[in-house]
């Protein structure tokens, strides 16, 4: 007989097999067994997977600090979210790698405090606006030390970034002149002298090469000053109340 | 004429639904359903009743009182069932420490008895049970499930995570390795 018909004949007989009754003993057990555990199972909290607890959590988590951020973005130096607008701009500045964008990011970020600052006096919030003023020499400063650095190493990428720093702070220089024209406060008055004094300074020192020297003789935004000396008198003078 | 009972199908699903809150009756028909074929299924891999009772009833314990365990993701329920089944089967010849054979296509069985002389009609239903527990594992799970329990390919297929056409090829190596248990049953 072939193999395949004899297999076949064989899985009929296999077919052919009676199944076997279990004891009804036996099937009553096992149900008294399962009732019970069905009562009690039901009366269980269900479980949670810990793995979707922790990726619900961690979403949520995204979602909060994404929200967070964005709101925080346009916040103001007497918000809540103003110090999660620092660190955010703190992550920002470590992304920054190359000379140039180091300059863009610190001339964007004195653009900001100068923005803040004016805020801050129209709400009469003096102390903050000081910090902001502060603040905005700081990036200032950061950047002239860039332009330095730069001009030890590519003198024509130095000169570009002077250029983008002198022309930002002839900016800065009309909005702080604006803003001194129209404020009272003498504590106010005394902050925007000093930041307009300092972001001169900041200019000087890009302006002198790495050893000190007077790498570039063009112009400060400021008329009645020299390039390289110390102004014989105040450049912005406060005016009178 | 064989009677397990309603085959698995489809609508266990609002029974598991209705028995996860806690609904008795439904417990009870789904318990109706599967009992029956388990103890078939066990007692035919392992050949004793008390084993058969006793492993029939903790996996029906496990699958109806731990379905916060079953996923329906691909795997009915039927599979879910029969795969409990299975794995107390192997746990319990962990426990009596019983050998795994050595598949029998590959054993030296006696040529002395030619394989048309097997007189099928002449067997009696323990004697082909007793030669099914001589094969491997894999076979008798087929042979169990696609002869005893009336499966399809398919649903074979789900149980034992295989394709179809591998559950197909095991089948026939399965028959094949039977007609030689049985051969070498005859000639001793």
């Amino acid at each position: 007989m072939p193999e395949a018909r004899r297999l076949e004949a064989l899985a009929e007989r296999l077919r052919a097999v009676d199944p076997i009754a279990p004891s009804p003993g036996a099937k009553i057990r096992g149900w008294n067994l399962v009732l019970a555990g069905v009562t009690q199972s039901a009366t269980r909290r269900p479980r949670v997977s810990v793995t979707r607890l922790v990726l619900a959590a961690a979403a949520a988590g995204v979602l909060l600090v994404a929200g967070a951020l964005a709101a925080s973005a346009d916040s103001l130096p007497d918000s809540a979210l103003y110090p999660l607008k620092g660190a955010w701009e703190h992550v920002r500045g470590t992304l920054a790698f190359s000379p140039s964008d180091k300059l863009a990011f610190h001339l964007e970020l004195s653009q900001t405090r100068l923005a803040e600052a004016e805020a801050m006096i129209a709400r009469h919030r003096i102390d903050l606006a000081g910090r902001a003023l502060d603040a905005l020499d700081n990036e200032l400063d950061d950047a002239a030390q860039l332009v330095q650095t730069a001009k030890q190493n590519d003198l024509a990428a130095a000169a570009d970034m002077e250029s983008r720093l002198r022309q930002a702070i002839a900016t800065h220089e009309l909005q702080l002149s604006g803003l001194q024209g129209q404020v009272t406060n003498p504590t106010a008055l005394d902050a925007i002298s000093r930041a307009r004094d300092r972001a001169v300074a900041a200019l000087q020192a890009a302006e002198k090469g790495p050893n000190g020297k007077n790498g570039n003789p063009s112009p400060s935004p400021n008329d009645g000053r020299s390039s390289g000396g110390e102004p014989a008198t105040s450049p912005h003078p406060t005016p009178k109340h | 004429m064989r009677d397990l009972g309603k085959a698995p199908s489809e609508d266990d699903r609002p029974l598991i639904e209705r028995v996860r809150k806690g609904d008795q009756d439904a417990a009870r028909t789904l318990y109706e359903r599967y009992f029956d074929r388990i103890y078939n299924y066990v007692y035919a891999r392992l050949g004793r009743v008390e084993d058969a009772e006793d492993l029939a009833i903790d996996t029906m314990t496990r699958s109806l009182t731990r379905l916060d365990l079953f996923q329906d993701q691909g795997v009915g329920f039927s599979s879910w069932v029969y795969r409990i089944a299975h794995n107390a089967t192997i746990d319990h010849y962990r426990r009596s420490g019983k050998v795994t054979l050595v598949p029998l296509e590959n054993a030296i069985l006696p040529q002395t008895v030619d394989p048309a002389e097997v007189a099928l009609e002449q067997l009696s239903n323990e004697d082909l049970r007793a030669a099914l527990r001589d094969l491997t594992d894999e076979q008798q799970q087929v042979l169990i499930l696609r002869f005893f329990q009336d499966l399809t390919a398919a649903q074979v297929a789900d149980i034992m995570g295989k394709s179809v056409g591998a559950v197909q090829a095991l089948q026939h190596r399965a028959l094949g390795s039977l007609e030689r248990a049985l051969q070498g049953r005859a000639a001793n």
